[in-house]
């Protein structure tokens, strides 16, 4: 029973993968792309993370998507049916996504997954925030430099010229 | 076979007790509503269907069972019948990890409090859905105003919650609601301005007056909901006062002590808490006028979104301070 949902959760993620960036309508891909990633945050709470979950639905979905469809409806003509999908780039586009295919699967293909399942006895926020305050700071401090970065340079772009 | 089938008989029947709750609850606010706003506008409001007109709103809902379903011309075929599920499926899925009692709850999740607003935000797609799909300026602009509106005041509501997840410790909706038994959160100074900030976002993320600028019915007529009629315009509608159930709920667990209480059922407590939250958003949605656009996005960032960021800055101090 576990193994159907578990497939009928990784055929949601595909498929709607698939159809976010074949379908002409660019409105229609957005709602494809939230569609994967609440598929994705699904198979993260079937996998028993709830939190990895909770935080992909609120991050992605309520975040990323609603300033994605955002920015489609301020863009004037966007939602016209007829835009071109496609561009020159097809091909070389094509061939970098084979070849990181390629890698990934190298790398999925050759971890040692058996041993790495454990039973994850419900996650403490008090753990999660000593890891990332001391054995993952520096990340976590790159990560936000990067944000206040992205923070300004956004209010850069948007500030009105006088 | 047979035992498979019998394990998730129990599951079965709280969903369906959590899908009636939803819709007798969406009934009786209907009707509080109409007789709240007309005891301010010194009217009666319903009185014919039943006493005191009790029986309005499942004669309302008789009426908009046999409405019929109109599509616009030009309308977004798929986008526009998806749309209403989207609003109203997450507004169900978020009372998985409602405490409405010592017992009573679908299941506790260990993320409780995070999965409830993380579920609540996907049915601002719902909302996008709606305004795009039914081809129509004005659903368009209600559409765009009401996730102007939702992404902004997420910000300062998700800071009030952090304020409560610090001072108990765990994000677990019965967690919090324990970590209160020695004393309510809205009593602590700092957790009674989280609860001042919580309550005008929750009026905000519901779209309800002095921040109804998404159905602005003067300049918009209905907003996003314009096109839809029947049982779609119902399904929003139940949408509606279900968030507004919902958010007055979290509010009662975070701040009032959720089912904690003396000589009755830990329901009873839950549930008076809950309504009377309800009692006082409706109170403040028939005395006060609408703020224009502008004011309430400033509002948001230049005022709720500092306080509320001091706000978490002084809680963590208190509790390093207090050990």
């Amino acid at each position: 029973m576990s193994v159907v949902v578990f497939y009928f959760l990784a055929f949601c993620i595909g498929a709607s993968a698939v159809l976010s960036v074949t379908v002409r309508d660019v409105f229609h891909s957005a709602i494809w792309l939230t569609l994967t990633l609440l598929s994705i945050a699904c198979l993260y709470f079937y996998l028993d993370a709830g939190f990895l979950g909770v935080i992909q639905i609120l991050v992605y979905v309520g975040g990323i998507m609603t300033l994605f469809v955002f920015a489609i409806m301020l863009t004037a003509r966007i939602g016209d049916r007829s835009i071109q999908q496609t561009n020159r780039q097809l091909w070389p586009g094509l061939l970098i996504s084979a070849g990181a295919f390629t890698i990934m699967l190298k790398i999925i293909l050759s971890g040692p997954w058996a041993n790495l399942i454990t039973l994850n006895p419900g996650i403490d926020l008090k753990v999660v925030g000593r890891a990332l305050l001391t054995q993952y700071v520096l990340p976590f401090e790159f990560i936000s430099i990067i944000l206040l970065a992205a923070l300004v340079g956004a209010i850069v772009i948007g500030k009105v010229k006088e | 076979m047979i035992g498979f089938v019998t394990s998730y008989i129990p599951l079965l029947l709280k969903g369906l007790a959590v899908l009636g709750f939803i819709a007798l609850s969406a009934m009786f606010l209907i009707w509080l509503e109409r007789k709240i706003s007309a005891k301010i506008q010194n009217r009666l409001g319903p009185m014919m269907t039943g006493p005191h007109g009790a029986f309005q709103s499942v004669a309302d809902t008789v009426k908009l069972l046999l409405k019929e379903n109109i599509m616009p011309t030009g309308a977004d075929t798929t986008i526009w019948w998806l749309a209403p599920f989207f609003v109203t499926v997450p507004a169900v899925v978020a009372f998985l990890c409602m405490p409405f009692g010592s017992h009573f709850i679908v299941h506790d999740l260990n993320v409780g409090i995070l999965f409830i607003c993380s579920i609540t935000s996907i049915s601002v797609i719902g909302v996008f859905m709606a305004g795009w799909g039914s081809n129509n300026k004005y659903s368009l602009l209600g559409g765009m105003r009401s996730a102007a509106q939702i992404v902004s005041y997420e910000v300062p509501l998700l800071l009030s919650v952090l304020v409560v997840i610090m001072e108990s410790g765990t994000l677990s909706m019965q967690g919090i609601v324990r970590a209160q038994e020695l004393g309510w959160f809205f009593l602590k100074p700092n957790v009674f301005i989280a609860f001042v900030i919580y309550l005008i976002s929750a009026t905000a993320e519901t779209n309800r007056v002095p921040f109804d600028i998404p159905e602005a019915e003067s300049e918009l007529v209905a907003g996003y909901h314009t096109e839809y009629s029947g049982m779609k315009f119902a399904m929003f509608f139940v949408a509606e006062y279900t968030n507004l159930f919902i958010v007055s709920a979290v509010a009662a667990t975070l701040f009032l002590g959720g089912w904690l209480g003396p000589f009755r059922p830990s329901m009873f407590w839950f549930l008076l808490k809950a309504y009377t939250i309800i009692a006082f958003l409706m109170w403040i949605r028939w005395t006060l006028p609408r703020v224009r656009m502008d004011q309430m996005m400033g509002f948001a960032w230049k005022f709720l979104v500092p306080v509320s960021l001091v706000n978490v800055l002084v809680t963590g101090w208190l509790l390093v301070v207090k050990g």
